[in-house]
C-alpha cells in the first residue's frame, strides 16, 4: 500500500486545502505546513518557526505545522485527516480486492462462454484457479459414468498429483469427490501414501464440480507451502467451480445432442441405403426426386429408355434337378453377378422376375448392348466354374428394345410400389424370347440399334422382320455376336455377306435362294445355330410348297 | 516537472477503486486529484492541467463527453491525455468519444492491472 503523506491529502482533496485555509484565517494564524523533508506544502504568510507542532499519525511524525501558536489545532486536524485517509485507503484496498474478484469472475465467465468441450473448459478452469489461488499444481477430474472411472481432464505441468494412480486408488479420491463439498484438506496423508499426491505437497484445497445435486468431478489444487489456503481461497475456488460445472454440464449436453443427431442421421442413411436397393436411385431421379420420402402416389415420368431382359434357358428342366433351396441359391448367385454389370453401364435393375431380370438403361441403348455383351461373357466365366464343380452349364438369352416408358408410383396410400408401364417392356421381353428360336445369345430391335451412335464397334447381323405373337406390326431384329468365342466370331464375320444375302432373300420371299445361302453358311460354319434355324425354316417352307403365300416375315407362334 | 493525475466519477466507490488501483503512481510522485462531477473536473483541469485524466462519461452537471470536448476543443489542451470510461455494452459511444477528442476509451468493469499499466505507459513511468 502506498504510504500516507501530508502532501497527498493536501493536494488530492481540494476540501482539505480549503478547510486549512479557512481555519487559519478564522484563527488569525500565520502558518506554514512542512513535510518530513522540510518541503513547504502550504503557507499563508511569511515563514516563521516560532512555534511548531508535529502532525502525528499512529505516533509517527508525518510533518509539521509551524508559525503561529494556534498551529496546534491545525496539526491535530491534519492528524485526523491522515487517520481518515488511512481508513479510506484500507477500505479502498478491500473494495479493490473485491472488485478484482468480480472482474476475475466476469472474465472467467467470458472465457467459458467462448469454450466448448468438457476438456477445454476443465483446462481453462484449472488455469484460472491455479493462477488466482496461486498454486503450483492442480488437476480437474471428471467422473465418466460409462467407464465408471475418473478421467483427468486437465492438469498443471508441475505435478503433485500422480495421474496414473488416480484410478488405481479410486476409492480414496472418490471419498473426497463424492462428498460434493469444497474444503481445505488438512489430512491428506492417506492420499500421499497411496501415491496420488506426491511428496513435497504441503497444502491441498478442492472444490466439487456439481450441478444441482449431481456430482461431476472436482478441481483439486496443491501447493508446496504449508497453510497456503485461506477461507478466501476456498470462496474463490468454489465460485470458479460453480461456473465451470454449469459450463461443463451444458457442454456435455451439447456433445450428447450432437452425437444423437449423428446417430439419427446414420440410421436414416441406413434406411435410405436399404430403400435404394429396392427402388433404385436412378428410378427416383427419373421422377425428379432425391430421396424416397419425397415420393408420392401418382408420381410419374415418361422417358425413352432401353429395356433389357435376360432369361435363363431351360430353367424349368434346370430347376427340376435342384431342390428349391438350391434353385434359390442359384438364382441369388446369378443375380448377384448381373446387378453390378448393369449398374456399371449406367443402368438399373427394375425387377427380378424369377430367373429373369428386367433392367432399364435411361441414357443410351449402347450402354444396354455393352451390358448385354458383358453379361454373356460373365455367363461364360460362370460356366467354367460350374464345369469345375461338375455342375450344369447355363445359357441365357438377352433381348433389348428401345422405346418410351412411363415410370411411376402406383398402389394405395399404405402400399406403394415403383412400376413401369409400357409396351416397350413387353416388346423387349418378346425380343428376349426370340433368342430361343434364333438360337442367338443377344438380340436387339432396330429401335435400339438406331440409338447407337457407333454400331460399327459391335458385331451385328440383321435377322430380318419378325411378327411377334399378338402384335400387329413386325419388328426388325438384329443379332449381336460380340460375346461369341473368338472362333465363332471369326466364322460369323467370314460368312456375314452370305448370311446377309440369305436374310435379304428371305425378306424378298425368295425362300429357295435363302435356303441355298444359309446352306452355304453352314458349309463353312456348321456351328452357326441361327443360320441352321433359317436353313431348316426355309427348307420347310420350300418343301411344303407354301412359299407362294408366305410373306418374308418370320411369324412367331409362341410368346 | 510534477506529474498530475485526475480521477473523475460521480460514484464514490469507483473513485476509490481507481485511486486504489493507481496508488503505486502516488509512490512514484504523481499528484492525485479527484472530482465528482463534470464541472468540478473542468475547473481542476483548467487550473492544474493534469497529464492524465480518467473521465467517467455518465455524470450529472456536464457529462464526460462535454468535459472532454471543452478541454480539447475550447481550451485546446492537447497535452491532457483523456481516458473516457464507460460501462460495458455502450460501445456505440466510442465514435462520439473520438469526435470530442478523447485519447483513449476504456470500459467498466475495468481490469485493474490493465488500467495501472496503461496509466504508467501514458505518464512514461
Amino acid at each position: 500500500m502506498a504510504k500516507l503523506s501530508l502532501k497527498n491529502i493536501l493536494s488530492k482533496d481540494i476540501d482539505s486545502i480549503n478547510m486549512v485555509t479557512s481555519l487559519a484565517q478564522q484563527l488569525n494564524a500565520t502558518i506554514y505546513i512542512e513535510d518530513n523533508n522540510g518541503k513547504i506544502l502550504f503557507s499563508n504568510g511569511p515563514p516563521s518557526s516560532a512555534f511548531q507542532f508535529p502532525v502525528l499519525f499512529e505516533n509517527e511524525t508525518m510533518g509539521w505545522v509551524k508559525g503561529s501558536e494556534k498551529g496546534d489545532a491545525i496539526a491535530k486536524i491534519l492528524s485526523h485527516l491522515l487517520s481518515k485517509e488511512s481508513e479510506r485507503k484500507n477500505l479502498g484496498s478491500e473494495v479493490l480486492n473485491l472488485y478484482q474478484e468480480i472482474n476475475l469472475i466476469f472474465n472467467f465467465s467470458d472465457k467459458l462462454a467462448q469454450t466448448i468441450g468438457a476438456k477445454a473448459i476443465s483446462e481453462i478452469t484449472l488455469d484460472e484457479a491455479s493462477h488466482v489461488i496461486n498454486s503450483e499444481s492442480g488437476v480437474v477430474v471428471l467422473w465418466d459414468e460409462d467407464k465408471k472411472c475418473l478421467e483427468v481432464e486437465a492438469s498443471t505441468d508441475s505435478q503433485f498429483f500422480e495421474k496414473q494412480t488416480i484410478n488405481k486408488e479410486l476409492h480414496l479420491l472418490l471419498g473426497i469427490i463424492l462428498s460434493g463439498q469444497s474444503e481445505i484438506v488438512s489430512d491428506f496423508a492417506s492420499l500421499q501414501k497411496a501415491g496420488i499426491l506426491l511428496p513435497g505437497i504441503q497444502s491441498v484445497i478442492y472444490s466439487a464440480l456439481k450441478v444441482k445435486r449431481r456430482i461431476m468431478g472436482a478441481i483439486i489444487l496443491g501447493s508446496n507451502e504449508p497453510d497456503k489456503y485461506t477461507a478466501n481461497s476456498l470462496k474463490l475456488l468454489t465460485t470458479l467451480a460453480l461456473q465451470s460445472s454449469s459450463a461443463i454440464e451444458s457442454s456435455l449436453l451439447y456433445e450428447k445432442s450432437i452425437r444423437e443427431a449423428e446417430e439419427r442421421e446414420a440410421a436414416m442413411r441406413k434406411v435410405f441405403d436399404a430403400t435404394e436397393k429396392f427402388v433404385p436411385y436412378q428410378f427416383l431421379k427419373s421422377l425428379g426426386h432425391e430421396v424416397i420420402t419425397d415420393v408420392k402416389l401418382g408420381d410419374q415420368a415418361e422417358k425413352v429408355v432401353t429395356v433389357l431382359f435376360t432369361d435363363i434357358r431351360d430353367y424349368t428342366s434346370l430347376s427340376e434337378k435342384m431342390t428349391p433351396e438350391e434353385t434359390f441359391g442359384f438364382i441369388c448367385l446369378f443375380n448377384a453377378r448381373m446387378g453390378p454389370i448393369v449398374r456399371k453401364h449406367q443402368g438399373f435393375i427394375n425387377q427380378y422376375l424369377g430367373d429373369s431380370i428386367m433392367a432399364i438403361f435411361p441414357v443410351n441403348a449402347a450402354h444396354a448392348l455393352e451390358a448385354a455383351i458383358e453379361i454373356q461373357r460373365e455367363i461364360q466365366a460362370f460356366n467354367k466354374l460350374q464345369e469345375q464343380k461338375n455342375k450344369p452349364r447355363i445359357q441365357i438369352g438377352v433381348g433389348l428394345h428401345t422405346g418410351s416408358l412411363i415410370m411411376g408410383i402406383t398402389g394405395d396410400r399404405d402400399r406403394m410400389d415403383a412400376c413401369t408401364i409400357s409396351d416397350t417392356v413387353n416388346t423387349a421381353s418378346r425380343v428376349e424370347s426370340l433368342t430361343k428360336h434364333y438360337k442367338a445369345s443377344i438380340l436387339l430391335s432396330e429401335e435400339s440399334l438406331k440409338q447407337i451412335e457407333h454400331p460399327e464397334v459391335f458385331h451385328l447381323r440383321n435377322l430380318g422382320l419378325v411378327q411377334l405373337k399378338g402384335k400387329l406390326s413386325s419388328i426388325n431384329v438384329y443379332e449381336c455376336f460380340s460375346s461369341n468365342t473368338d472362333e465363332e466370331l471369326q466364322q460369323k464375320i467370314e460368312t456375314l455377306s452370305i448370311f446377309n444375302e440369305g436374310v435379304a432373300c428371305y425378306l424378298n420371299q425368295s425362300f429357295e435362294n435363302a435356303n441355298h445361302a444359309f446352306k452355304k453358311v453352314l458349309q463353312i460354319n456348321e456351328n452357326d445355330p441361327t443360320a441352321r434355324f433359317f436353313y431348316l425354316h426355309t427348307k420347310q417352307i420350300v418343301d411344303s410348297g407354301v412359299d407362294e403365300k408366305k410373306s418374308g416375315v418370320v411369324e412367331m407362334e409362341e410368346k | 516537472m510534477e506529474q498530475k493525475l485526475l480521477i473523475v466519477d460521480d460514484e464514490a466507490h469507483i473513485r476509490m477503486l481507481l485511486e486504489q488501483t493507481l496508488e503505486d503512481l502516488e509512490d512514484e510522485g504523481v499528484n492525485f486529484f479527484s472530482a465528482q462531477n463534470g464541472e468540478e473536473a473542468f475547473e481542476i483541469i483548467k487550473a492544474e492541467k493534469p497529464q492524465l485524466v480518467f473521465l467517467d462519461v455518465m455524470m450529472p452537471k456536464m457529462n464526460g463527453m462535454e468535459v472532454c470536448r471543452k478541454v480539447k476543443k475550447e481550451l485546446q489542451l492537447n497535452d491532457v491525455f483523456i481516458v473516457l470510461l464507460t460501462a460495458k455494452g455502450q460501445e456505440l459511444d466510442r465514435q462520439k468519444g473520438q469526435e470530442v477528442g478523447a485519447d483513449l476509451y476504456m470500459t467498466k468493469p475495468f481490469d485493474p492491472e490493465v488500467i495501472l499499466e496503461k496509466a504508467k505507459e501514458i505518464l512514461g513511468l
